[in-house]
This record gives C-alpha cells, structure tokens and sequence, in this order.
C-alpha cells in the first residue's frame, strides 16, 4: 500500500529537485493549516494569552524554514566556491614559491630571500584573485544568499516578537524612519527661520 | 647519520623568534589600552553622534581663515594624531592654523536614514556656521581626507560660497577608474539587500575589504615584523597604536553606504556631474575656489587615477595636483608626511588664507 503510494507522487512529483522542495513544502504547508484549523476552538480560549497566534505563527516560521533550506543549498554551493578559489590560488602560489627558492641556500641570506620571494608570490597571486571579476561574482552571490538566510532570520525573530507582544523589527524600524523624517522636518523648519532672520536684519 | 646543512644564524633567528613571542606580552602594552590621540581639544558642537573638535592653538600668531577636516567615514579620525611626532593636527597648529575636526562618530540603528544630505547640507553645514560665528568670518577652508575628501568635494560644490580653499587629501572621485580590489568588491555589491535586510554597513564587514587589501603583507609579514622588533619599545608603541586605530572602525550608515557604493562605485555619477543629493545637483563645475588635490602613488585603498580626476573637473583657475611616492596612510600619518606633505601644504593653504 505505501509503496503504490510513494511511487505516485515520486511520478508525479519528484522528476526534480525543485519538485522534492515542493512537496515538503506542500506536506508542510497542509498539515500546519490542518492543524490550525483543527485546534482553532481550543486556542479561541487563550485568545488574549501567549499562545494567540500559535498556530498561525507556526505556520509562518514552516514556511520560513522550508523557503531557507532552497537558500542554504545555495549558499553552499557558493561557499564551497569561495574556498575552492583560495585554496586553488593557494596550491598555485606555493608551486611558484617551489620553482624560485629551489636554489636558495639554507644560510641566512636563503632564508631572508625565501622570506621575501614567499609574501611577493601570495601577495600577487592572492590580489589577482581578488581583482578577478570571478572571485567578485560568486563573493557577492555568497553574501546575497546570506542575507537572503538573515531575511528568514529576521522574519521567524518578527514572528516571536508578535508572540510576546513585543515590537517587531519592522515596527522598530518605521519608528526610526519617522523619527528620522520629524528631525529633517524640525532641520527644515530651522533653515527657514534662520535665513527669513537674516533677510529681515538686512 | 642525517647531516644537517642549516646555518647555526638561521637556527639562531629561529630561536630568537620563539623567545619573542614569549616575551612579547611582558613587553608589550595590552592593544586596547593603548592611549590615542595627545593634541589637545574642545568639544565646540555637537549633533546627534557627530562631534565638532576644536584644537588647541600651539602658537601666538594665528591664520585668519579657519581649517575644518573632515574625516573619512571609515574608521575613527585618531589616525590624524596618532603620535606627536606623526600628528597631521599637530603640524598644523604648529604652522599657525586654527584646526577644527569632524568626529562622525559610531552609528547606530537609529543612524540607518543617514545619507549625503544630512551629512553634507545637514552636520557638515551646521558645523561650517558654527566655526563661522565663532571666528567671525564668511568663509573656511576645508580639507577633506580618503571618503571624507568626497563629502568636502561634495559640500564645496553644495555651498561654495562658504568654502575658501577645498584640499582634498586622496579623495574617492571616479569610482570606475579605480583599480583596487575594494572597488572590484564594490562594483558587483547588491548594496539595496544589505541595507534592506542588515541596516548600517557592519565593521566585520569593513575589516573583510581591509582584509583583502594586501593579505599577506598586511595579515603575515607585519605580525613578524612586530615581533623582531619588540625590544624596540618606539617601534612596538606605533605599531599598537595604529593597531588599536585600525581596529576601531564604526558602521556605516545604511543609506549613506547605500548612496556612496551606486553613486560612486557603480553609476559613478560625482564625476559626471550627474549626482543629485536632495534634488539638488551636484555638479564638480561648481568648485571655483582654490582646490589642492593630494594623492599617493603607492595607495593601495584609492587607487591616484581615482582621486586624479577631481583635479581635471574643477572649474577652478587656481588648483594644484601632489602625487607623493607614499601610501594612503603614509601621506597623512608618517615621517614623510611631517618632511614634505604637511610643509606643502600649509604653505600653499597660507597663501591663500
């Protein structure tokens, strides 16, 4: 019986990766709005208690965890990217350093030259890599992806908050922003009244 | 039977390496105690975080038109008096000028909103009225040193009439021709989702561009250098203190960077005249004062053909291009500085005040 089942939706389903995302996704999805439904009348009793919004919050953060496990993937890929970069120019740098200081003598003046020759070779081969429009390219995707994962952060940290009754991020940050136009306002306000002073004295 | 072919000096370097890195914390200051800064000042105004210094005069006879700085808005502006021997401030004093400074200070998520305008038209404006009052005069000189060059080139085409000399010390100009690895960073930086998503620009992010600015030289051969050399109590107390310096970098407001990495960086619109802050053009044809561009050659954080540019937009008459075979910290806090730039300067800044 499981295995007719399984093998339906694996056909109809899975033929990708984004399809397997999908499902969990769905499954997800339909068991947290199957279980808010279910357990509304008991958390009609709480309504003014902690546990409010439970089942619609815990509908928001599944979401927000399914969303980010696409992201992580790809942060992945871009991580293991970045350090496939540095270690390849590594691996090519010490090869340098290997061919040059092979006739070096083990005296003093050997080792100060190894020294030398070892930062130039890194330094050069290092700065190429960071000047390379690929190394900028997948650096920066690396760095989208994370805020990408900071955005699903932030959004299961907003939902907490609203649990508590405390406020959230966004609600934070439209605090500041008014407060920010009410000081540009009050600047504007002082402009006027500074130049209309001195058009008055003279 | 091995044979080993060292020689007993290399093995002797060796030893002394490791009995240095013993020793160092006996001989060494903790980092962050390290005490920054010795000119002397008053806090003459103060806005939000921002803080207007204003130096102590170290001579009788004083130049009539007063100098604002306005520091970069990476890091903390101590760099300019990192040591009295080295101290860009000092100099100055000493050469008669009457030196006010620009603390931005450190930012917070409040701060997030911040941009040109309330840097430029906003703080920097207030702080040009308040030296104005209390010098009685019409007009400063302002000199504008790395980001802060910008904000000075962009307040002086903003409001010339308040601007008596513009110097604008390795400024960050024409963001396509520069050729350091910050700007590559810059270039492909999806500058909104940060903002949007993190706020203020974060320090750890600040310490990754420095950290990719000569990594070896910089993250290796320093840290070496410094323990050769920790008997030698003058070399160990610069090297804390720009340490300690470098390690003190504030955010950056979110709309600010925001600002700066499209409209410098990507668009690169200051250079063609194509930047607007508060609907207001900002033009470089503008700048018709006396405008003294300081570059170095060796500087590896704003390459000279992106500071060089300024020098040619300026409609100005009397204008006047340095390049000196320094780094970008060199040109301001060093020897060399104190030998030529800062003599340079103050004579062609005397001449015109």
């Amino acid at each position: 019986m499981r295995s007719i089942y399984c093998d339906l939706i694996m056909d109809n389903h899975m033929e990708n990766e984004s399809n397997i995302t999908e499902y969990y996704k769905k499954t997800a999805m339909f068991w947290s709005d199957m279980i808010a439904m279910m357990s509304s009348k008991p958390t009609t009793l709480s309504a003014v208690g902690p546990l409010r919004t439970l089942s619609s919050n815990l509908k928001k953060v599944t979401n927000e965890l399914t969303e980010a496990n696409k992201e992580i993937v790809g942060f992945n890929n871009f991580l293991i990217e970045y350090y496939k970069q540095l270690a390849d120019t590594w691996s090519v740098a010490q090869k340098d350093v290997a061919s040059k200081v092979s006739k070096l003598s083990p005296n003093e003046e050997g080792t100060e030259a190894y020294k030398r020759i070892w930062i130039d070779i890194f330094e050069n081969n290092f700065t190429g890599l960071f000047d390379s429009k690929k190394f900028s390219e997948n650096y920066n995707k690396l760095i989208s992806t994370e805020l990408d994962l900071l955005k699903r952060w932030n959004a299961i940290t907003d939902v907490m908050l609203k649990s508590a009754n405390l406020p959230t991020k966004q609600e934070i940050e439209e605090i500041y922003e008014e407060l920010h136009t009410l000081k540009n306002r009050i600047s504007e306000l002082e402009s006027f009244k500074k130049n209309t002073k001195k058009n008055d004295t003279e | 039977m091995i044979q080993n072919n060292f020689d007993p000096k290399v093995i002797g370097e060796f030893l002394n390496f490791s009995r240095n890195l013993v020793e160092a914390p006996m001989k060494a200051s903790v980092p962050h105690e390290v005490s920054i800064g010795s000119t002397q000042f008053d806090v003459a105004y103060k806005e939000d975080k921002m803080r207007l210094l204003h130096f102590k005069p170290l001579t009788a006879k004083q130049v009539r038109t007063p100098l604002l700085i306005s520091y970069a808005i990476v890091n903390r502006y101590h760099i300019f008096d990192i040591d009295p021997k080295k101290s860009w401030i000092k100099n100055l004093l000493e050469q008669g000028f009457d030196v006010y400074l620009i603390d931005w200070g450190t930012p917070t998520k409040i701060d997030k909103f911040l941009g040109f305008h309330e840097y430029v038209n906003g703080y920097m404006d207030n702080c040009m009225d308040f030296i104005c009052d209390e010098a009685s005069v019409d007009k400063v000189s302002i000199q504008g040193y790395c980001t802060g060059g910008t904000l000075a080139t962009v307040y002086s085409s903003l409001h010339p009439e308040r601007v008596k000399n513009l110097i604008a010390t390795a400024p960050v100009i024409d963001g396509w021709k520069d050729t350091t690895v910050v700007s590559n960073v810059a270039k492909f930086f999806d500058v909104d989702k940060l903002v949007d998503t993190v706020g203020n620009m974060p320090p750890e992010f600040i310490y990754f561009c420095f950290s990719i600015l000569k990594p070896f030289e910089q993250g290796v051969e320093k840290y070496i250098k410094f323990l050769n050399n920790i008997d030698n109590k003058k070399f160990v107390d610069s090297f804390l203190k720009i340490e300690k310096w470098l390690d003190e970098t504030p955010p950056i407001p979110g709309e600010l960077f925001r600002q700066w990495i499209k409209g410098i960086y990507q668009d690169n619109l200051l250079i063609q005249n194509k930047m607007y802050v508060k609907n207001k053009l900002v033009s470089l044809k503008n700048l018709k004062m006396p405008v003294f561009t300081q570059v170095a050659v060796g500087d590896h954080l704003v390459s000279p053909e992106c500071s060089m540019p300024l020098h040619y937009a300026v409609s100005s008459t009397d204008k006047t291009l340095k390049l000196y075979p320094t780094g970008h910290v060199g040109m301001i806090a060093s020897s060399f500085s104190q030998k030529t730039v800062l003599p340079e300067l103050g004579q062609w800044l005397k001449e015109r005040s």
